[in-house]
Protein backbone atom coordinates (compact mmCIF):
# COMPACT_ATOMS: atom_id res chain seq x y z
CA UNK A 1 0.00 0.00 0.00
CA UNK A 2 1.46 3.31 -1.13
CA UNK A 3 -0.13 6.62 -0.15
CA UNK A 4 0.97 10.14 -0.94
CA UNK A 5 -0.83 12.82 1.01
CA UNK A 6 -0.60 16.30 -0.47
CA UNK A 7 3.08 15.80 -1.24
CA UNK A 8 5.26 18.61 -2.57
CA UNK A 9 8.93 18.68 -3.36
CA UNK A 10 10.78 21.48 -5.14
CA UNK A 11 14.45 21.27 -6.09
CA UNK A 12 16.66 24.21 -5.16
CA UNK A 13 16.85 25.32 -8.79
CA UNK A 14 13.15 24.76 -9.44
CA UNK A 15 11.24 21.78 -10.78
CA UNK A 16 9.73 18.93 -8.80
CA UNK A 17 6.19 17.93 -7.87
CA UNK A 18 3.42 19.70 -6.02
CA UNK A 19 0.29 18.71 -4.09
CA UNK A 20 0.36 15.08 -5.12
CA UNK A 21 -2.41 12.88 -3.73
CA UNK A 22 -2.12 9.29 -4.79
CA UNK A 23 -2.69 5.81 -3.49
CA UNK A 24 -1.77 2.45 -4.92
CA UNK A 25 -3.17 -0.88 -3.70
CA UNK A 26 -1.11 -3.97 -2.90
CA UNK A 27 -1.97 -5.76 -6.14
CA UNK A 28 -2.26 -2.84 -8.52
CA UNK A 29 -0.35 -2.34 -11.77
CA UNK A 30 -0.31 1.34 -12.66
CA UNK A 31 1.45 3.48 -15.22
CA UNK A 32 2.78 6.92 -14.49
CA UNK A 33 2.59 8.79 -17.75
CA UNK A 34 3.96 12.22 -18.48
CA UNK A 35 6.28 14.13 -20.76
CA UNK A 36 9.96 14.45 -20.05
CA UNK A 37 10.68 16.73 -17.11
CA UNK A 38 7.18 16.37 -15.71
CA UNK A 39 8.33 14.90 -12.37
CA UNK A 40 8.03 11.11 -12.77
CA UNK A 41 11.47 10.30 -11.39
CA UNK A 42 10.99 12.81 -8.60
CA UNK A 43 7.75 11.13 -7.61
CA UNK A 44 9.36 7.68 -7.53
CA UNK A 45 12.33 8.97 -5.53
CA UNK A 46 9.86 10.33 -2.99
CA UNK A 47 8.34 6.86 -2.64
CA UNK A 48 11.61 5.05 -1.90
CA UNK A 49 12.60 7.97 0.30
CA UNK A 50 15.61 9.03 -1.69
CA UNK A 51 13.90 12.40 -1.35
CA UNK A 52 11.79 13.47 1.61
CA UNK A 53 8.62 15.47 0.97
CA UNK A 54 8.88 19.12 1.95
CA UNK A 55 5.14 19.25 2.42
CA UNK A 56 2.80 16.33 3.05
CA UNK A 57 3.50 12.72 3.84
CA UNK A 58 4.47 9.51 2.05
CA UNK A 59 3.33 6.21 3.48
CA UNK A 60 4.47 2.75 2.35
CA UNK A 61 2.90 0.00 4.44
CA UNK A 62 4.00 0.74 8.00
CA UNK A 63 6.74 3.19 6.98
CA UNK A 64 5.82 6.88 7.20
CA UNK A 65 8.06 9.59 5.79
CA UNK A 66 7.46 11.91 8.73
CA UNK A 67 8.16 9.30 11.42
CA UNK A 68 10.77 6.95 9.95
CA UNK A 69 14.24 6.86 11.52
CA UNK A 70 17.21 7.09 9.18
CA UNK A 71 18.48 3.65 10.04
CA UNK A 72 15.10 2.11 9.17
CA UNK A 73 15.15 3.35 5.56
CA UNK A 74 17.17 0.32 4.36
CA UNK A 75 14.36 -1.95 5.52
CA UNK A 76 11.80 0.02 3.52
CA UNK A 77 13.99 -0.24 0.43
CA UNK A 78 14.32 -4.00 0.81
CA UNK A 79 10.58 -4.31 0.20
CA UNK A 80 10.86 -2.30 -2.99
CA UNK A 81 12.43 -3.44 -6.25
CA UNK A 82 13.67 -0.41 -8.11
CA UNK A 83 14.47 -0.11 -11.78
CA UNK A 84 16.40 3.13 -12.03
CA UNK A 85 16.30 5.31 -15.09
CA UNK A 86 20.09 5.58 -14.86
CA UNK A 87 20.55 1.89 -13.93
CA UNK A 88 23.01 2.27 -11.03
CA UNK A 89 24.81 -0.89 -12.11
CA UNK A 90 28.31 -1.30 -10.69
CA UNK A 91 31.03 -1.12 -13.32
CA UNK A 92 33.49 -3.32 -11.48
CA UNK A 93 31.18 -6.32 -11.15
CA UNK A 94 29.78 -8.60 -13.78
CA UNK A 95 26.09 -9.10 -14.48
CA UNK A 96 25.75 -12.00 -12.07
CA UNK A 97 27.39 -10.14 -9.20
CA UNK A 98 25.34 -7.02 -9.85
CA UNK A 99 22.10 -8.93 -9.65
CA UNK A 100 23.26 -10.87 -6.59
CA UNK A 101 24.03 -7.71 -4.63
CA UNK A 102 20.53 -7.10 -3.19
CA UNK A 103 20.51 -10.67 -1.89
CA UNK A 104 23.88 -10.24 -0.20
CA UNK A 105 22.47 -7.11 1.41
CA UNK A 106 19.54 -9.04 2.83
CA UNK A 107 21.81 -11.90 3.88
CA UNK A 108 20.54 -14.75 1.72
CA UNK A 109 22.48 -18.06 1.74
CA UNK A 110 24.95 -18.60 -1.06
CA UNK A 111 23.24 -21.55 -2.76
CA UNK A 112 19.92 -19.76 -2.79
CA UNK A 113 21.58 -16.67 -4.25
CA UNK A 114 22.92 -18.67 -7.20
CA UNK A 115 19.51 -20.16 -7.84
CA UNK A 116 17.53 -16.94 -7.60
CA UNK A 117 19.99 -14.89 -9.63
CA UNK A 118 19.95 -17.45 -12.43
CA UNK A 119 16.14 -17.43 -12.41
CA UNK A 120 16.03 -13.64 -12.70
CA UNK A 121 18.59 -13.60 -15.49
CA UNK A 122 16.48 -16.08 -17.37
CA UNK A 123 13.29 -14.08 -16.83
CA UNK A 124 14.76 -11.02 -18.52
CA UNK A 125 16.42 -13.11 -21.24
CA UNK A 126 20.05 -12.45 -20.44
CA UNK A 127 21.24 -16.06 -20.20
CA UNK A 128 24.86 -16.44 -21.24
CA UNK A 129 25.76 -12.87 -20.32
CA UNK A 130 26.48 -13.62 -16.63
CA UNK A 131 30.17 -12.82 -16.92
CA UNK A 132 29.74 -9.58 -18.83
CA UNK A 133 30.57 -6.34 -17.07
CA UNK A 134 28.07 -3.49 -17.58
CA UNK A 135 30.39 -1.89 -20.12
CA UNK A 136 30.19 -5.12 -22.09
CA UNK A 137 26.38 -5.02 -22.29
CA UNK A 138 24.22 -3.02 -24.72
CA UNK A 139 22.02 -0.24 -23.36
CA UNK A 140 18.96 -2.46 -23.51
CA UNK A 141 20.79 -5.32 -21.83
CA UNK A 142 21.87 -3.03 -19.01
CA UNK A 143 18.29 -1.94 -18.62
CA UNK A 144 17.10 -5.53 -18.40
CA UNK A 145 19.91 -6.27 -15.91
CA UNK A 146 18.46 -3.51 -13.80
CA UNK A 147 15.01 -5.12 -14.04
CA UNK A 148 16.48 -8.48 -13.03
CA UNK A 149 18.14 -6.87 -10.02
CA UNK A 150 14.78 -5.44 -8.97
CA UNK A 151 12.97 -8.76 -9.40
CA UNK A 152 15.55 -10.96 -7.71
CA UNK A 153 14.54 -10.10 -4.17
CA UNK A 154 10.84 -10.88 -4.70
CA UNK A 155 9.77 -7.39 -3.68
CA UNK A 156 6.30 -6.37 -2.54
CA UNK A 157 6.46 -3.29 -4.72
CA UNK A 158 8.21 -2.60 -7.99
CA UNK A 159 8.99 0.96 -8.99
CA UNK A 160 10.19 1.02 -12.58
CA UNK A 161 11.45 4.30 -13.99
CA UNK A 162 11.26 4.23 -17.77
CA UNK A 163 12.32 0.58 -17.95
CA UNK A 164 11.68 0.38 -21.68
CA UNK A 165 13.55 3.55 -22.63
CA UNK A 166 16.33 1.66 -24.32
CA UNK A 167 14.39 -1.34 -25.65
CA UNK A 168 13.01 -2.08 -29.09
CA UNK A 169 9.19 -2.32 -29.32
CA UNK A 170 9.14 -6.14 -29.15
CA UNK A 171 11.39 -6.36 -26.08
CA UNK A 172 9.49 -3.47 -24.48
CA UNK A 173 6.29 -5.35 -24.90
CA UNK A 174 7.82 -8.50 -23.40
CA UNK A 175 8.94 -6.51 -20.39
CA UNK A 176 5.42 -5.15 -19.85
CA UNK A 177 4.13 -8.71 -19.94
CA UNK A 178 6.86 -9.92 -17.57
CA UNK A 179 5.78 -7.25 -15.11
CA UNK A 180 2.16 -8.34 -15.54
CA UNK A 181 3.19 -11.82 -14.47
CA UNK A 182 5.10 -10.49 -11.47
CA UNK A 183 1.98 -8.47 -10.63
CA UNK A 184 -0.16 -11.61 -10.78
CA UNK A 185 2.24 -13.21 -8.31
CA UNK A 186 1.36 -10.45 -5.87
CA UNK A 187 3.62 -7.43 -6.34
CA UNK A 188 2.29 -3.91 -6.76
CA UNK A 189 3.79 -2.17 -9.76
CA UNK A 190 4.23 1.47 -10.59
CA UNK A 191 5.91 2.08 -13.91
CA UNK A 192 6.86 5.50 -15.23
CA UNK A 193 6.92 6.04 -18.97
CA UNK A 194 6.39 8.71 -21.59
CA UNK A 195 5.45 6.17 -24.23
CA UNK A 196 1.66 6.14 -24.16
CA UNK A 197 1.35 3.89 -27.21
CA UNK A 198 3.18 1.12 -25.44
CA UNK A 199 0.77 0.86 -22.55
CA UNK A 200 -2.59 1.87 -23.86
CA UNK A 201 -5.33 -0.72 -24.11
CA UNK A 202 -3.95 -3.18 -21.58
CA UNK A 203 -6.50 -2.31 -18.94
CA UNK A 204 -4.11 -0.88 -16.40
CA UNK A 205 -4.66 2.20 -14.36
CA UNK A 206 -3.01 5.29 -15.81
CA UNK A 207 -1.79 8.17 -13.68
CA UNK A 208 -0.96 11.30 -15.61
CA UNK A 209 1.60 13.80 -14.47
CA UNK A 210 2.27 17.15 -16.03
CA UNK A 211 4.47 19.95 -14.73
CA UNK A 212 4.71 18.24 -11.39
CA UNK A 213 0.96 17.93 -10.94
CA UNK A 214 -0.89 14.61 -10.97
CA UNK A 215 -4.16 14.02 -12.80
CA UNK A 216 -5.68 10.58 -12.36
CA UNK A 217 -7.88 8.58 -14.64
CA UNK B 1 27.32 -16.44 7.97
CA UNK B 2 27.40 -16.20 4.17
CA UNK B 3 26.93 -12.48 4.64
CA UNK B 4 30.09 -12.27 6.76
CA UNK B 5 32.05 -14.17 4.13
CA UNK B 6 30.71 -11.83 1.46
CA UNK B 7 31.69 -8.70 3.39
CA UNK B 8 35.10 -10.15 4.18
CA UNK B 9 35.83 -11.01 0.58
CA UNK B 10 34.56 -7.58 -0.47
CA UNK B 11 37.15 -6.07 1.87
CA UNK B 12 39.89 -8.21 0.37
CA UNK B 13 38.83 -7.42 -3.18
CA UNK B 14 38.79 -3.71 -2.35
CA UNK B 15 42.40 -4.06 -1.35
CA UNK B 16 43.18 -5.12 -4.89
CA UNK B 17 40.75 -2.74 -6.59
CA UNK B 18 42.27 0.26 -4.80
CA UNK B 19 45.92 -0.58 -5.29
CA UNK B 20 47.09 3.01 -5.08
CA UNK B 21 45.20 3.82 -1.89
CA UNK B 22 46.26 0.49 -0.48
CA UNK B 23 49.85 1.34 -1.23
CA UNK B 24 49.75 4.74 0.42
CA UNK B 25 47.79 3.54 3.44
CA UNK B 26 50.14 0.61 3.91
CA UNK B 27 53.15 2.83 3.40
CA UNK B 28 52.03 5.37 5.98
CA UNK B 29 51.23 2.65 8.52
CA UNK B 30 54.60 1.12 7.74
CA UNK B 31 56.39 4.43 8.39
CA UNK B 32 54.44 5.12 11.56
CA UNK B 33 55.06 1.68 12.92
CA UNK B 34 58.75 1.76 12.09
CA UNK B 35 59.05 4.99 14.08
CA UNK B 36 56.88 3.54 16.85
CA UNK B 37 58.98 0.40 17.01
CA UNK B 38 62.25 2.37 17.10
CA UNK B 39 60.88 4.54 19.89
CA UNK B 40 59.82 1.48 21.86
CA UNK B 41 63.23 -0.12 21.51
CA UNK B 42 65.00 3.14 22.38
CA UNK B 43 62.84 3.62 25.47
CA UNK B 44 63.24 0.04 26.54
CA UNK B 45 67.00 0.22 26.26
CA UNK B 46 67.23 3.56 28.00
CA UNK B 47 65.31 2.07 30.88
CA UNK B 48 67.90 -0.71 30.98
CA UNK B 49 70.64 1.93 31.26
CA UNK B 50 68.69 3.68 34.01
CA UNK B 51 68.36 0.41 35.88
CA UNK B 52 72.08 -0.10 35.62
CA UNK B 53 72.76 3.40 36.97
CA UNK B 54 70.26 3.00 39.78
CA UNK B 55 72.00 -0.20 40.68
CA UNK B 56 75.08 1.90 41.34
CA UNK B 57 73.23 4.44 43.52
CA UNK B 58 74.19 4.01 47.12
CA UNK B 59 73.30 5.74 50.32
CA UNK B 60 75.81 5.34 53.10
CA UNK B 61 74.60 5.78 56.66
CA UNK B 62 77.19 6.21 59.43
CA UNK B 63 76.12 5.53 62.98
CA UNK B 64 77.34 7.23 66.14
CA UNK B 65 80.24 5.59 68.00
CA UNK B 66 78.34 4.14 70.93
CA UNK B 67 75.69 2.20 69.01
CA UNK B 68 75.80 -1.57 69.51
CA UNK B 69 76.01 -4.03 66.59
CA UNK B 70 72.62 -5.47 67.49
CA UNK B 71 71.03 -2.05 67.32
CA UNK B 72 72.74 -1.40 63.98
CA UNK B 73 71.36 -4.61 62.52
CA UNK B 74 67.88 -3.79 63.83
CA UNK B 75 68.04 -0.30 62.34
CA UNK B 76 69.21 -1.67 58.96
CA UNK B 77 66.17 -3.88 58.94
CA UNK B 78 63.96 -0.88 59.55
CA UNK B 79 65.64 1.08 56.75
CA UNK B 80 64.94 -1.80 54.39
CA UNK B 81 61.23 -1.20 54.72
CA UNK B 82 61.48 2.43 53.59
CA UNK B 83 59.87 2.97 50.18
CA UNK B 84 62.47 3.06 47.41
CA UNK B 85 65.06 0.94 49.26
CA UNK B 86 65.87 -2.37 47.64
CA UNK B 87 68.46 -3.83 50.02
CA UNK B 88 70.75 -2.92 52.89
CA UNK B 89 74.18 -4.14 53.87
CA UNK B 90 75.44 -3.68 57.41
CA UNK B 91 79.10 -2.89 58.11
CA UNK B 92 79.82 -3.24 61.80
CA UNK B 93 82.76 -1.62 63.56
CA UNK B 94 84.80 -4.81 63.27
CA UNK B 95 83.86 -5.18 59.56
CA UNK B 96 85.10 -1.64 59.03
CA UNK B 97 88.33 -2.50 60.78
CA UNK B 98 88.87 -5.45 58.44
CA UNK B 99 88.10 -3.35 55.39
CA UNK B 100 90.59 -0.76 56.58
CA UNK B 101 93.20 -3.43 57.01
CA UNK B 102 92.65 -4.95 53.59
CA UNK B 103 92.77 -1.53 51.93
CA UNK B 104 95.68 0.07 53.78
CA UNK B 105 97.56 -3.02 54.95
CA UNK B 106 97.78 -1.63 58.50
CA UNK B 107 95.89 -2.42 61.62
CA UNK B 108 94.04 0.66 62.84
CA UNK B 109 94.09 -0.56 66.46
CA UNK B 110 97.90 -0.52 66.35
CA UNK B 111 97.88 2.98 64.86
CA UNK B 112 95.51 4.86 67.21
CA UNK B 113 95.00 2.43 70.05
CA UNK B 114 91.24 2.06 69.62
CA UNK B 115 88.77 1.55 66.73
CA UNK B 116 87.63 5.02 65.54
CA UNK B 117 85.75 3.63 62.54
CA UNK B 118 81.97 4.00 62.83
CA UNK B 119 79.50 1.22 62.12
CA UNK B 120 77.68 1.92 58.87
CA UNK B 121 75.04 0.65 56.53
CA UNK B 122 74.87 0.78 52.71
CA UNK B 123 71.42 1.19 51.16
CA UNK B 124 70.71 0.20 47.55
CA UNK B 125 67.86 1.80 45.67
CA UNK B 126 65.06 0.10 43.73
CA UNK B 127 65.96 -0.40 40.06
CA UNK B 128 63.01 -0.90 37.85
CA UNK B 129 60.39 1.69 38.43
CA UNK B 130 59.42 3.97 35.57
CA UNK B 131 58.93 7.18 37.57
CA UNK B 132 61.79 9.02 39.17
CA UNK B 133 63.28 7.63 42.36
CA UNK B 134 62.98 10.38 45.00
CA UNK B 135 66.13 10.41 47.10
CA UNK B 136 65.39 13.49 49.20
CA UNK B 137 62.58 12.02 51.33
CA UNK B 138 64.65 8.92 52.03
CA UNK B 139 67.60 11.01 53.24
CA UNK B 140 65.35 13.19 55.41
CA UNK B 141 63.79 10.12 56.92
CA UNK B 142 67.20 8.57 57.72
CA UNK B 143 68.34 11.78 59.38
CA UNK B 144 65.47 11.66 61.87
CA UNK B 145 67.09 8.66 63.63
CA UNK B 146 69.10 9.84 66.65
CA UNK B 147 71.55 6.95 66.17
CA UNK B 148 72.51 8.23 62.72
CA UNK B 149 75.57 10.43 62.60
CA UNK B 150 75.97 11.16 58.92
CA UNK B 151 74.32 10.28 55.60
CA UNK B 152 76.38 10.25 52.40
CA UNK B 153 74.88 10.04 48.94
CA UNK B 154 75.51 11.18 45.37
CA UNK B 155 72.52 13.50 45.54
CA UNK B 156 73.22 15.91 42.70
CA UNK B 157 74.20 13.22 40.23
CA UNK B 158 71.21 11.03 41.04
CA UNK B 159 68.76 13.87 40.73
CA UNK B 160 70.20 14.98 37.44
CA UNK B 161 70.07 11.52 35.90
CA UNK B 162 66.55 10.98 37.11
CA UNK B 163 65.32 14.27 35.73
CA UNK B 164 66.93 13.62 32.34
CA UNK B 165 65.35 10.22 32.25
CA UNK B 166 61.92 11.62 33.07
CA UNK B 167 62.23 14.21 30.32
CA UNK B 168 63.27 11.51 27.91
CA UNK B 169 60.28 9.31 28.74
CA UNK B 170 57.86 12.25 28.45
CA UNK B 171 59.38 13.35 25.16
CA UNK B 172 59.14 9.86 23.72
CA UNK B 173 55.53 9.46 24.80
CA UNK B 174 54.62 12.81 23.28
CA UNK B 175 56.38 11.98 20.05
CA UNK B 176 54.66 8.63 19.86
CA UNK B 177 51.19 10.13 20.32
CA UNK B 178 51.96 12.74 17.68
CA UNK B 179 53.16 10.15 15.17
CA UNK B 180 50.06 7.99 15.77
CA UNK B 181 47.69 10.95 15.38
CA UNK B 182 49.34 12.05 12.16
CA UNK B 183 49.08 8.57 10.71
CA UNK B 184 45.40 8.27 11.63
CA UNK B 185 44.82 11.53 9.76
CA UNK B 186 46.83 10.40 6.75
CA UNK B 187 45.02 7.07 6.64
CA UNK B 188 41.58 8.56 7.00
CA UNK B 189 42.29 11.04 4.21
CA UNK B 190 43.64 8.31 1.98
CA UNK B 191 40.59 6.17 2.61
CA UNK B 192 38.40 9.20 1.88
CA UNK B 193 39.80 9.17 -1.62
CA UNK B 194 38.72 5.56 -2.14
CA UNK B 195 35.33 6.43 -0.78
CA UNK B 196 34.89 9.26 -3.26
CA UNK B 197 35.92 6.88 -6.00
CA UNK B 198 33.29 4.49 -4.63
CA UNK B 199 30.45 6.99 -4.48
CA UNK B 200 28.60 5.00 -7.12
CA UNK B 201 28.87 1.79 -5.14
CA UNK B 202 27.81 3.41 -1.89
CA UNK B 203 24.83 5.11 -3.53
CA UNK B 204 23.77 1.88 -5.23
CA UNK B 205 24.12 -0.13 -2.03
CA UNK B 206 22.05 2.39 -0.12
CA UNK B 207 19.34 2.41 -2.78
CA UNK B 208 19.20 -1.39 -2.69
CA UNK B 209 18.62 -1.29 1.07
CA UNK B 210 22.04 -1.86 2.60
CA UNK B 211 22.41 -0.78 6.21
CA UNK B 212 25.14 1.59 7.33
CA UNK B 213 27.12 -1.27 8.82
CA UNK B 214 26.92 -3.23 5.58
CA UNK B 215 28.24 -0.29 3.56
CA UNK B 216 30.95 0.36 6.12
CA UNK B 217 32.23 -3.15 6.73
CA UNK B 218 34.27 -3.75 3.55
CA UNK B 219 36.07 -0.42 3.95
CA UNK B 220 36.90 -1.17 7.56
CA UNK B 221 38.04 -4.71 6.76
CA UNK B 222 40.18 -3.28 3.97
CA UNK B 223 41.67 -0.89 6.53
CA UNK B 224 42.52 -3.72 8.89
CA UNK B 225 44.44 -5.41 6.11
CA UNK B 226 46.34 -2.19 5.39
CA UNK B 227 47.30 -2.01 9.05
CA UNK B 228 48.33 -5.63 9.26
CA UNK B 229 50.46 -5.53 6.12
CA UNK B 230 52.09 -2.27 7.23
CA UNK B 231 52.83 -3.83 10.61
CA UNK B 232 54.38 -6.94 9.11
CA UNK B 233 56.59 -4.84 6.82
CA UNK B 234 57.66 -2.62 9.72
CA UNK B 235 58.44 -5.69 11.85
CA UNK B 236 60.60 -7.13 9.09
CA UNK B 237 62.44 -3.83 8.68
CA UNK B 238 63.03 -3.32 12.39
CA UNK B 239 64.03 -6.84 13.27
CA UNK B 240 66.20 -7.15 10.18
CA UNK B 241 67.78 -3.76 10.85
CA UNK B 242 68.32 -4.56 14.50
CA UNK B 243 70.00 -7.88 13.92
CA UNK B 244 72.27 -6.18 11.37
CA UNK B 245 72.97 -3.13 13.53
CA UNK B 246 73.36 -5.11 16.72
CA UNK B 247 76.62 -6.76 15.67
CA UNK B 248 78.12 -3.46 14.58
CA UNK B 249 76.98 -1.65 17.73
CA UNK B 250 78.35 -4.36 19.96
CA UNK B 251 81.74 -4.50 18.28
CA UNK B 252 82.09 -0.70 18.41
CA UNK B 253 80.67 0.18 21.84
CA UNK B 254 80.37 -3.13 23.62
CA UNK B 255 76.71 -2.34 24.37
CA UNK B 256 74.09 -5.00 23.74
CA UNK B 257 70.61 -4.00 22.57
CA UNK B 258 67.73 -5.49 24.48
CA UNK B 259 64.37 -6.22 22.90
CA UNK B 260 61.66 -8.84 22.88
CA UNK B 261 60.89 -9.84 19.29
CA UNK B 262 57.47 -11.29 20.01
CA UNK B 263 56.44 -8.30 22.10
CA UNK B 264 57.62 -5.95 19.37
CA UNK B 265 55.69 -7.76 16.63
CA UNK B 266 52.49 -7.94 18.64
CA UNK B 267 52.66 -4.28 19.63
CA UNK B 268 53.26 -3.27 16.02
CA UNK B 269 50.44 -5.44 14.65
CA UNK B 270 48.07 -4.26 17.36
CA UNK B 271 48.92 -0.62 16.78
CA UNK B 272 48.77 -1.03 13.01
CA UNK B 273 45.31 -2.54 13.11
CA UNK B 274 44.13 0.04 15.61
CA UNK B 275 45.27 3.12 13.69
CA UNK B 276 43.93 1.86 10.37
CA UNK B 277 40.64 0.86 11.99
CA UNK B 278 40.26 4.29 13.54
CA UNK B 279 41.42 5.98 10.33
CA UNK B 280 39.09 4.13 7.99
CA UNK B 281 36.01 4.19 10.23
CA UNK B 282 36.56 7.90 10.70
CA UNK B 283 36.63 8.42 6.95
CA UNK B 284 33.58 6.33 6.13
CA UNK B 285 31.53 7.61 9.06
CA UNK B 286 32.23 11.16 8.01
CA UNK B 287 31.04 10.32 4.53
CA UNK B 288 27.87 8.50 5.58
CA UNK B 289 27.10 10.91 8.46
N1 LIG C 1 18.61 16.57 -8.87
C1 LIG C 1 17.93 17.61 -9.40
N2 LIG C 1 18.26 18.86 -9.08
C2 LIG C 1 17.56 19.90 -9.57
N3 LIG C 1 16.52 19.78 -10.39
C3 LIG C 1 16.14 18.54 -10.75
C4 LIG C 1 16.82 17.40 -10.28
N4 LIG C 1 16.22 16.30 -10.78
C5 LIG C 1 15.21 16.75 -11.55
N5 LIG C 1 15.14 18.10 -11.53
C6 LIG C 1 14.13 18.92 -12.23
O1 LIG C 1 12.86 18.51 -11.76
C7 LIG C 1 11.96 18.37 -12.85
C8 LIG C 1 11.38 16.97 -12.88
O2 LIG C 1 12.41 16.06 -13.13
P1 LIG C 1 12.18 14.51 -13.23
O3 LIG C 1 13.50 13.87 -13.31
O4 LIG C 1 11.31 14.10 -12.10
O5 LIG C 1 11.41 14.37 -14.61
P2 LIG C 1 10.93 13.06 -15.37
O6 LIG C 1 9.48 13.13 -15.49
O7 LIG C 1 11.50 11.88 -14.71
O8 LIG C 1 11.61 13.26 -16.78
P3 LIG C 1 12.15 12.16 -17.82
O9 LIG C 1 10.99 11.56 -18.50
O10 LIG C 1 13.01 12.94 -18.74
O11 LIG C 1 12.92 11.18 -17.01
C9 LIG C 1 12.75 18.70 -14.11
O12 LIG C 1 12.38 20.00 -14.49
C10 LIG C 1 14.18 18.67 -13.70
O13 LIG C 1 14.91 19.69 -14.33
MG1 LIG D 1 12.87 10.47 -15.17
Amino acid sequence: MIRLDNVSYTYEKGGGVSNVNLSLGDDEYAFLIGPTGSGKTTLLRLIYLDLFPQVGKVEIDKFKSDKIKRRKIPYLRRKIGMVFQDYHLLDDRNLFENIALPLHVIGVEKDEIVERVNDSIEEVGLEGKENHFPMELSGGEQQRACVARALVKDPDIILADEPTGNLDPVTSFELIKLLEEVNREGAAILMASHNYNLIKGRGHRIIEIQNGTVRQS
Amino acid sequence: MDKMIFLFSEGLKNLWRHKLTAFSAIFSTFLTLSVTGSLIIATENTSKVIEYLRDKYKIEVFFKQNISDDRVVALAKEFNSIRGIRSTTVITKSDAEKIFKSQFGENILDMVGYNPLPASCVLNIVKNQPDAVKIRPIIDRLRTYPEVDEVNYQGRLINRIESYYQKFVKGMTGLLILVLLISVLIISNTVRLTIFAKEELIKALQLIGATRAFVKAPFVIEGVFHGLIGAILASILLIGGLSLGEGILQSVTGLKLQYDTLFLISVLCGTGILISLVGSSRAISKYLK
